[in-house]
């Protein structure tokens, strides 16, 4: 017995070596993007002769920055509501449900995800002509739906086809109809997978910048605005801009952790 | 037997017998609702048509529209359409990919790659996840995932940069092998298919982590504490337990970054060598130099997206093979 | 090319005298009062200096909204997709550039009898060949491009960087970069032909010929070279991490490099270089035209505009007279001697059809080689 201990920290400890090193992996660049909004020059780089924090004031009093900032979280909130919704909607009907046609809708759904970003942002331009989208915020939210519906639909499958079966049909036999137990059984069993594709689909509206681009209007969105920027070369202004974004997301992301944390504890 | 043990596990429990005074109670219990749960579930033919209404509809005019509009644009030999210039329809477009051998080798360089970078991030997310999933109390599962997420709000090019900063000849990672005296002469990182490996493995790390970190969370402890008892090393309980339960989870993690990894663009460009041209690059070329190749590049992307989609359902079939026998 | 140097003698000195009335704000005052509304206008970072956006605004009640774009292909693509009513009122392409989107039908042909201005912009540029097209003008010059040899001064020496054979050279192996389609030009230049591919309009046969090769040149160079970039700030990073010493660079982001301090230095090397002309350019059916030309009057009206795009952008001004507004360290990092000017030629248009139908094909070969 005592072995088997031994062996279960011994593995519990390589595992954690193993998640560690793979945190230092994903920060380094990071650690190195926030220290190069600090250095005096345009050119991020080293060696670093000299720090300022020049760069920082400049990015609080460029009113459009903070603006693109805004709209681009605003952009990610609201298409991220509308994939989870359909994603969701279309999960529920592919797993689990053998129907003619099943697996041209399953193809059907993916496809977004298939398109190369350029050739997915001039179909979507064409076509938003062609349905009188005007370009702007709703044709980017639109467009970023539409974009991040498959990741949405392919995690909570994949959840999905885990739920024990005998759970709804034990619900149905109390008596419950179709959407209780749906909202009831099915949505909280799913809520990690979809609290999970939110998170991924809010990364991937925050980050899109061909879409974007492609769809905006005079309003830059935050990727749209550093391409713009970087055509004057890569300074530590947009270091700055992204190390601020960072800052601010992280500290969204524990407040949404501690307030998730909070419901659990209240149920 | 797997369904038994999750079931028993964390299941919410429905409320029965004596009327019921919640909110759902009183839903269930109201009459214009009840008249319209009727009417909607009458049989399951409607039932089924109801929760099909709204993805078909979706699909159809979100997903296949836009893509049609592409593949019709493919069949052309003008487009965008100047003004006197009449469009024909022409199968040229996809006959130029078969009559030139350059197109080739970035084609399959671009599905080789995907696949290469797909295996990668399993091997180095399994653990990840497994950790989180299995070694982190509950309670802090959230907190360690987020620590994981929280750079890719970053933004892909910002990020790409800062690969450079740590790879170049005078990156953070040659400084600190000189000054542990290691080198003397920096080693060129830099464009190369290690550069770029860094780079896109950084940009997949999440879609693979996300399904995965489902996938075990949900896989029943007891199950691995039964194989221990029964004398399982940790390398049998990974293959015989933790591996065949989660395939589901390898599924739809890898057929997401594969997915992706076939349509990267910034960061090939940005991280990649001379030699490591991607086919997302060709594509983007049509649209990009000198105009009036839209219909070509359309044409390329419909090619690309075919051989993607052949890829994974394949893959897909072979893992729903792989899961049949596992529970045989 | 004596042409240019004659040119920019003789009016550098007019200029000096034509300046300060030409600068004179009257015409703002009158626009004023004719319209208000707004401007849409697409171009690059910098392009439109800030203190010069709010002067505009203040002084004529037009808005502007700005569009920030990184890439000509993207101008065209969104342009062609919201014809035929566009948004946008003035967009920014090159000189060389805009046959495409004259022959697409995007742009409307620009009337220099209603900018007061015209007059202000060197005519080294606003009369240059490639400037006028089918009898009309098209855009209003206001930053200048070329392709340059540049280099790490600590590590190549300056007779070296006189000629574009030491870019392909063994002894900076792994130490260069450059950028396939332009060097494609570059190539037919050091071979001797026309790298515009004008005289071949004629001999197609001739054309396939030259571009094949220069294409073998460059497959023959690939296992030299460390990597083919596309954009200015990957160039500028790759010089600033020395994972190269020397490259083909546009003079732009290589002048930012200079005036920031760092040792590089650039020439137009004896072989020859190209030389392009970014232009502010009116859409056809532009939704507020009258405006546009407003702007445009407005942003030739005086040097000092010139020179912050400069400051901003490491491009040289087209205008007449700017170098009193630049620091000495400005002015050195966007001029070139004389006789390395004389070397320098415009990229036309009048062939870019027959010249990217082989030259975008070549590019793909050496890149899947």
């Amino acid at each position: 017995m005592n072995d088997r201990v031994e062996l279960y920290r011994g593995n519990r400890i390589l595992l954690s070596c193993l998640y560690w090193a793979f945190v230092v992996y994903v920060f380094v660049p990071l650690i190195l993007m926030v220290m190069m909004g600090f250095k005096d020059s345009k050119f991020i780089g080293f060696p670093i002769k000299s720090w300022t924090l020049d760069w920082y004031v400049e990015v609080f009093r460029d009113a459009e920055v903070m603006f693109a900032f805004g709209y681009s979280m605003l952009i990610a909130i609201l298409s991220t509501l509308i994939s989870v919704v359909v994603g969701t909607w279309i999960a529920v009907l592919l797993e689990g449900r053998r129907f003619h046609g099943r697996a041209v809708m399953f193809g059907l759904t993916v496809l977004p995800a298939l398109v190369p970003g350029i050739i997915s942002a001039i179909a979507f331009r064409i076509y938003a002509r062609w349905v009188g989208i005007e370009p702007g915020m709703g044709a980017i939210v639109w467009s970023h739906a539409v974009h991040n519906v498959p990741f949405v639909a392919l995690v909570v499958m994949a959840r999905l086809s885990t739920l024990p079966k005998s759970q709804i049909e034990a619900a149905r036999d109390l008596g419950a109809d179709p959407l209780v137990a749906f909202i009831r059984i099915t949505l909280p069993y799913l809520a990690p997978a979809i609290l999970g594709a939110s998170i991924f689909c809010l990364l991937l509206s925050f980050d899109d910048f061909v879409r974007s681009f492609f769809l905006g209007g005079y309003e830059p969105t935050l990727p749209v605005l550093i391409f713009a920027k970087l055509r004057s070369g890569m300074s530590p202004e947009i270091n700055a801009i992204a190390s601020i974004a960072l800052v601010l997301t992280a500290i969204i992301g524990v407040w949404a952790e501690r307030f998730t944390r909070r419901l659990n504890k209240d149920n | 037997m797997k369904r038994e043990i999750s079931a028993s596990n964390d299941a919410p429990r429905v409320q029965s017998g004596v009327p019921d005074r919640t909110f759902w109670g009183r839903l269930t219990g109201w009459a214009p609702y009840t008249a319209m749960m009727r009417l909607v579930t009458a049989s399951p033919k409607r039932q089924f048509a109801i929760l099909a209404a709204l993805p078909i509809v979706w699909v159809l005019t979100q997903h296949l529209g836009p893509m049609l509009q592409m593949l019709r644009v493919s069949l052309t030999d003008a487009y965008p359409v100047a003004p006197g210039v009449e469009q024909h329809f022409t199968f040229d477009n996809y006959l130029r990919f078969f009559g030139d051998s350059i197109f080739w080798m970035p084609f399959f360089r671009t599905l080789t790659f995907a696949a290469a970078f797909t295996f990668c991030t399993l091997v180095l997310a399994y653990p990840v996840a497994y950790f989180l999933a299995r070694h982190v109390s509950r309670r802090n599962q959230m907190l360690f995932l987020l620590i994981l997420l929280i750079p890719f709000w970053v933004g892909e090019i910002v990020r790409t940069y800062a690969i450079m900063i740590l790879l170049g000849n005078t990156g953070a990672l040659n400084l600190a092998l000189k000054w542990l005296g290691l080198i003397d002469q920096p080693i060129p990182f830099m464009y190369t298919g290690f550069s770029m490996g860094v780079g896109i493995v950084y940009l997949t790390a999440l879609y693979m982590l996300l399904p995965l970190y489902s996938a075990l969370e949900k896989l029943p402890k007891s199950m691995n504490e039964a194989a221990a008892d029964l004398g399982a090393g940790p390398w049998t309980r990974f293959w015989r337990i933790s591996l065949p339960m989660t395939l589901e989870g390898i599924a739809s993690g890898c057929t997401l970054v594969f997915l992706i990894s076939t349509g990267f663009y910034a960061t090939p460009v940005l991280l990649g060598g001379p030699s490591t041209t991607v086919f997302a690059e060709t594509i983007a070329g049509f649209f990009h130099v000198a105009g009036d190749q839209w219909p070509t590049g359309a044409a390329f992307a419909v090619l690309m997206f075919v051989a993607a989609l052949l890829i994974t359902a394949a893959f897909q079939k072979l893992m729903s093979a792989l899961r049949r026998g596992e529970s045989r | 090319m004596t042409k240019l140097i004659y040119n920019r003698r003789r009016f550098l000195g007019t200029a000096a005298a034509t300046g300060a009335v030409l600068a004179s704000p009257a015409y703002l005052r009158h626009a004023s009062a004719q319209s208000g509304g707004e401007v849409n206008i697409w171009t690059y970072n910098n392009f439109v200096p800030d203190s010069f956006k709010s002067q505009f605004e203040a002084d004529t009640g037009i808005k502007v909204n700005v569009r920030l774009v990184d890439d000509q292909g993207k101008q065209f693509n969104l342009l062609a997709a919201e014809q035929p009513n566009p948004t946008v009122d003035i967009m920014t392409v090159a000189g060389h550039r805009f046959l495409q989107f004259i022959e697409g039908g995007l742009l409307a042909p620009l009337d220099t009898g209603r900018l007061t201005n015209w007059g202000n912009i060197n005519p080294v540029y606003s009369e240059s060949d490639w400037s006028t097209i089918n009898g009309e003008k098209w855009g209003a010059p206001i930053l200048a491009g070329m392709e340059v040899l540049a280099y790490n001064t600590e590590v190549v020496g300056a007779e070296e960087a006189l000629s574009w054979n030491t870019l392909f050279s063994d002894k900076y192996k792994g130490k260069n970069a450059y950028i396939i389609q332009d060097m494609m030009s570059i190539v037919m230049l050091m071979k001797g032909y026309d790298g515009n591919m004008v005289e071949y309009l004629n001999d197609p046969e001739k054309a396939a010929a030259i571009v094949e090769e220069a294409k073998n040149f460059l497959i023959e160079k690939k296992p030299l070279v460390r990597k083919y970039y596309d954009g200015g700030a990957e160039f500028q990073q790759m010089m600033v991490n020395q994972d190269i010493v020397l490259g083909h660079a546009w003079n732009g982001p290589a002048a930012a490099l200079i005036n920031d301090g760092f040792p590089l230095a650039m020439a137009i090397p004896n072989e020859g270089s190209y030389g392009f002309v970014y232009t502010y350019n009116i859409a056809n059916n532009a939704p507020n035209a009258d405006n546009a030309y407003t702007f445009i009057d407005a942003i030739l009206s005086s040097p000092e505009i010139g020179a912050a795009m400069t400051k901003a952008s490491g491009f040289i001004s087209t205008y007449k007279d700017v170098a009193p507004h630049l620091s000495e360290i400005e002015q050195k990092s966007t001029s070139f001697p004389e006789e390395q000017l004389a070397n320098m030629k415009f990229f036309r248009a009048e062939a870019n059809e027959l010249k990217y139908g082989l030259v975008d094909p070549a590019v793909e070969a050496i890149k899947a080689a």
